[in-house]
């Protein structure tokens, strides 16, 4: 574009500038507060220059946490909820968004609602489903009248248990609704005459023109089921082998009752535990911003 | 990825080989909900148990707070999940008395052949985690009780060099040094474990009827009429006359952080923190002394804070008996009490565990000086009718009522009788809900 | 919506749909049917009786002017927080848009506090409100006593604001961002031939075409704002100053999670949960119909 715009392009800079600020402040803090020990961390103002101890709470906090099992952990987990979740919205949005069947409405709600009831609600009824999963069903079946008994199904101390529930929420698919819904209606009548199904349009078509979209939703979706904390806790006891990365952090950080804030060495943890997940975010962003440039419309 | 798969499965052989090495162990769940450096020692705690002896493994496992402790556990016992020991936080004792979930400790201990001496528990202790009959329902764990930190460079400004016996002592303590130029003389936030309860017993004031809730479910609250209101409107005036401040996380420096960087020269805090502040309140010279009294009354003992052990029901006899040997190896007064006093700022809970220190000399060693207050504190008296402890349902709720209250009126919004007047009311709400919850129950 | 229709085979629409209800079924509905149950009992904490109340827990909900302060202090919570995440996010992506130079380390930059996990976020938040350090120091040192959001309600208001609002702007902003950059750029360009300046072509174009994302923003602010925040504020303010930030999610929180009052914490579940639904629902129904959609 050529276009002089200076006093524009100043106050953009500025803005800009001022913003990322804002933005990062919280982080020189954290690495700041990692790198001193005990007694300069709990100093008032603690210093906002860096100290000399980074490395050293860096190496206690990693034996402390064990975080080489922990983020190995977690990384599988958010992984698999990652995959799991992008894929599930996707062709439950294809569904809703490309057939046309009356209770369609009807399951983009039943979906929707999830988004409005936190797990801390419902923390007790969801653990005994996590104990035996198929206990609902079960318990349908019962009441319908079938005398079918299904197997007992325990997700506590695995991996089923960290990632199934947290796919089952609606982000993703709200989010698969929304960019489906800008895509030009005539491109699926045109792939029907040239008689393409369904399943074919949604792999050849749909899938290449929303990779940026699975970009964006893949590090959404990673971050978040990587700074899980609290389901975690409750179906993973076995926390020397199944223990995640957050789970570890969440340990480390003191809730009052006479313990001593050793920040120094939560904030060490923290930025471990802040690494994968902020490269994770820089890759997927780099696709987004590439994939989305070249969207045809 | 590959390199996960290699991580995964190398862990998973890693857990295979490990197997056979404990194979011959019973193994019983303990939770926990200290975090940070606490929960390291619990977790040292396990380790030293599991390494003193080859017949059990006792599988600890942290829960990220003491309110998820308690959460989890709830949760856990009503998926059949629970563990068979878990610690739990005094708020949460009156749940677990009328849960039927539980194996009462005296029960426990007469079934599996422990060997406890429950009189030797100390008073404040004991009575706390007791029936109104006397009989208790928990193991003490980490047990702590309020005390009054001072800044004796402070002090010695208005030329003392003791801590303040009486509140009026106190107060014309605040004003003295207030004149001496001294910025903030008390840091205070909201809590109410100290303002009131430790306030109330030690005075020996009542919080509730029915003697504090141990008679019944049907207490209802009567602090709005004891001397604590009066407690709270000295607060109120050595706020505004520059006394006192208000230090809270959202300000930037909690009350413990105001004292130890020197900024306000006392507080009002657990014994706990003792050993934290050994190391963050290095700048001066400070104490401990037990809490200030009203004008002409009779020191009585402080209650308990902290956690003690539950035993859930439910689980095999071999998980009873794992956990007998290790209630007995955390309760013992070498193994139990001397581990945690060292390791934390918390106290011995029985005679022998204080003994055993005494004998040791740790109350002579300078860097624990004045911890052995907080004992005196909490044996000051048996136990009156009042002193025994608060036993009122859904107590986290009432304390954030009331809590609630003393914000609008320290910010002047309300008059203190008006506000605490008003948590009454609230607080005596709550207590009617949860005995209609709770409705043919008995306390025992 | 209905135009996008064009497939009719129902077996494979339900086969696409049916892994989601099923996991949505036995993780969400389920528990979550046994949760509401409750709001009609009073239930022991571990399980125990329970009896039948009916509206006993609404009653004891509606009746609190506690509860009627939850709801407005909420309201203002969500709508503040909802107006600045995206009025903020939406200008600073129009800013990166336009590709000056250091555009890209922008980009990656205000994704980063998404990726702090909440306990960090919460010592952070603790430093830079610190009045002898950082922004609150400056402001007092300015305007001495001006701000203190232990005793003033409005100023933990700004606070438990501004702490959703730092923690969401990187999440708002990825999404601006991708829509944004797959505007074609010869739309811009023509019009920049017809004279029209940059900030016009933001409002005439730009905004426009992001609609659809700007919707789903909308929506995910609103209901994170209504029902995810307990954590900021069990973080920073506990619903203080005088109940000035206790939003009607925290008091759930508070009632269900740390006092173990589930019957009540159902009660005040189903009122939330049906006045998200309403808000949501009015959204879809009036600002879905101007958002264009292809």
């Amino acid at each position: 574009m050529i276009e002089r715009t200076p006093i524009l392009n100043a106050v953009t800079q500025v803005v800009l500038l001022v913003m990322l600020f804002v933005i990062l402040v919280p982080f020189w803090m954290v690495f700041a507060a990692a790198s001193h020990d005990f007694v300069t961390v709990n100093r008032v103002p603690m210093p906002l220059w860096p100290g000399g101890h980074l490395y050293e709470n860096l190496s206690e906090v990693w034996i402390k946490g064990n975080f080489g099992t922990a983020l190995t952990n977690s990384l599988i987990s958010s992984v698999l909820v990652t995959v799991g979740k992008v894929f599930l919205a996707s062709i439950t949005a294809f569904s809703i968004v490309f057939f046309r069947y009356r209770a369609r409405m009807l399951v983009f709600w039943a979906i929707f609602i999830t988004l409005m009831l936190p797990l801390e609600v419902r923390i007790v009824p969801t653990y005994a489903v996590a104990a035996n999963v198929l206990s609902p069903l079960q318990q349908m079946l019962n009441l319908l009248g079938f005398q079918l008994v299904l197997p007992e199904w325990n997700l506590l101390n695995t991996y089923a248990g960290l990632v199934l529930p947290l796919v089952a929420t609606a982000t993703g698919t709200f989010l698969y609704r929304q960019f489906y819904l800008t895509i030009p209606k005539d491109l699926a009548e045109a792939a029907k005459m040239d008689g393409a199904g369904p399943l074919r349009f949604y792999w050849q078509i749909l899938m290449p023109l929303s990779r940026s979209n699975m970009a964006a939703l893949a590090a959404i979706m990673f971050v978040y089921a990587w700074n899980q904390y609290l389901w975690p806790l409750l179906v993973i006891t076995d926390q020397a082998n199944y223990a995640t990365a957050t789970m570890q952090l969440q340990k480390m950080v003191p809730e009052g009752f006479g313990e001593p804030p050793v920040w120094n060495t939560a904030m060490a943890a923290t930025l471990i535990v802040l690494v994968p997940p902020a490269i994770v975010s820089i890759l997927l962003q780099r696709l987004i911003v590439r994939g989305l440039i070249t969207t045809e419309k | 990825m590959n390199r996960i798969l290699i991580a995964a499965a190398s862990l998973g052989a890693l857990a295979l080989a490990a197997a056979p090495a404990h194979a011959e162990r019973i193994k019983f769940d303990f939770w926990y909900g200290n975090t940070g450096a606490i929960a390291e020692v619990v977790q040292k705690h396990c380790d030293l148990f599991n390494q003193s002896q080859d017949k059990y493994e006792a599988v600890c496992t942290g829960q990220g707070g003491y309110d998820k402790a308690e959460q989890n556990t709830i949760a856990a016992y009503r998926a059949k999940q629970q563990p068979t020991i878990v610690q739990i936080y005094d708020a949460g004792t009156v749940n677990f008395m009328l849960s039927d979930a539980i194996i009462p400790a005296v029960q426990f201990a007469k079934d599996h052949g422990m060997n406890v001496a429950w009189d030797s528990y100390f008073g404040g202790i004991k009575n706390y985690y007791a029936t109104s009959k006397g009989e208790m329902w928990s193991f003490p764990y980490n047990s702590s009780t309020a005390m009054f930190y001072w800044n004796k460079d402070v002090w010695a400004k208005i030329g003392k060099t003791e801590a303040p016996k009486t509140w009026s002592e106190y107060a014309a303590d605040l004003k003295a040094m207030k004149a001496a130029g001294v910025s903030c003389g008390l840091a205070l936030d909201y809590d109410t474990w100290t303002a009131l309860e430790q306030f109330s017993a030690s005075n020996d004031l009542p919080i509730a009827t029915m003697n504090n809730g141990y008679d019944g479910l049907g207490a209802e609250l009567l602090f709005n009429k004891t001397a604590y209101v009066d407690h709270m409107k000295d607060y109120k005036s050595w706020l505004d006359s520059g006394y006192a401040e208000l230090h809270t996380e959202q300000t930037g420096k909690d009350i413990d952080q105001a004292f130890a960087d020197g900024t306000c020269a006392s507080i009002f805090e657990s014994i706990a923190d003792f050993r934290n502040f050994k190391k963050t309140a290095t700048g001066f010279n400070w104490g401990v002394a037990m809490l200030p009294l009203l004008d002409g009354k009779e020191r009585k003992n402080t209650l308990v804070g902290g956690a003690s052990l539950w035993v859930m029901k439910g689980k095999t006899d071999q998980e009873y008996e794992a956990a007998t040997a290790f209630l007995n190896y955390a309760t013992a007064a070498d193994t139990g009490q001397k581990y945690i006093v060292e390791n934390t700022g918390y106290i011995p809970v029985r005679a022998d565990g204080l003994d055993l220190l005494n004998k040791e000399g740790f109350y002579q060693k300078p860097e624990n000086a004045g911890r052995e207050l907080a004992i005196a504190s909490l044996t000051a008296s048996n136990g009156t009718p009042v002193t025994r402890g608060i036993r009122l349902g859904n107590y986290t709720s009432i304390r954030k009522a009331l809590k609630s209250e003393l914000e609008a009126a320290f910010a002047g919004q309300k008059d203190v009788q008006v506000a605490i007047d008003d948590a009454v009311t609230t607080g005596n709400e709550i207590l009617r809900r949860y005995e209609q919850t709770f409705q043919g129950a008995q306390l025992p | 919506m209905l135009r996008h229709a064009a497939f009719t085979n129902i077996w494979l629409a339900a086969a696409l749909v049916v892994p989601q209800l099923l996991l949505v079924f036995i993780f969400f509905y389920w528990p979550t049917g046994e949760a509401l149950y409750w709001a009609f009992t009073l239930e022991q904490p571990f399980g125990g009786s329970n009896q039948w109340v009916g509206w006993l827990n609404f009653a004891t909900v509606f009746k609190d002017p506690k509860y009627w302060n939850s709801v407005q202090v909420s309201i203002i919570f969500a709508a503040a927080t909802t107006a600045i995440i995206i009025s903020v996010s939406l200008s600073l992506a129009l800013l990166v848009d336009r590709r000056l130079p250091g555009h890209q380390i922008y980009s990656f930059a205000y994704f980063i506090p998404y990726a702090m996990a909440a306990p960090a976020a919460g010592l952070a938040f603790r430093f830079i409100f610190s009045p002898n350090a950082g922004f609150v120091a400056a402001i007092n040192n300015w305007f001495p006593n001006i701000w203190n959001p232990a005793t003033d309600g409005f100023d933990a208001m700004v606070l438990v604001v501004l702490c959703q609002a730092w923690k969401s702007i990187g999440y708002n902003f990825v999404f601006f961002l991708a829509a944004l950059q797959s505007i074609p750029r010869p739309l811009t360009e023509a019009s920049a031939m017809d004279g029209a300046g940059a900030m016009r072509r933001m409002w005439d174009i730009q905004v426009p075409l992001v609609m659809p994302t700007l919707f789903f923003l909308l929506i995910i602010n609103l209901t994170d704002s209504f029902v995810d925040s307990f954590g900021i504020i069990d973080i920073t303010t506990h619903g203080g100053p005088a109940r000035a930030t206790d939003l009607m999610v925290y008091k759930i929180y508070f009632d269900g999670f740390k006092a173990q009052d589930y019957s009540l914490a159902a009660a005040e579940s189903i009122v939330l949960m049906l006045l998200v639904i309403v808000l949501t629902f009015i959204q879809f129904r009036f600002v879905e119909r101007r958002v264009h959609y292809a």
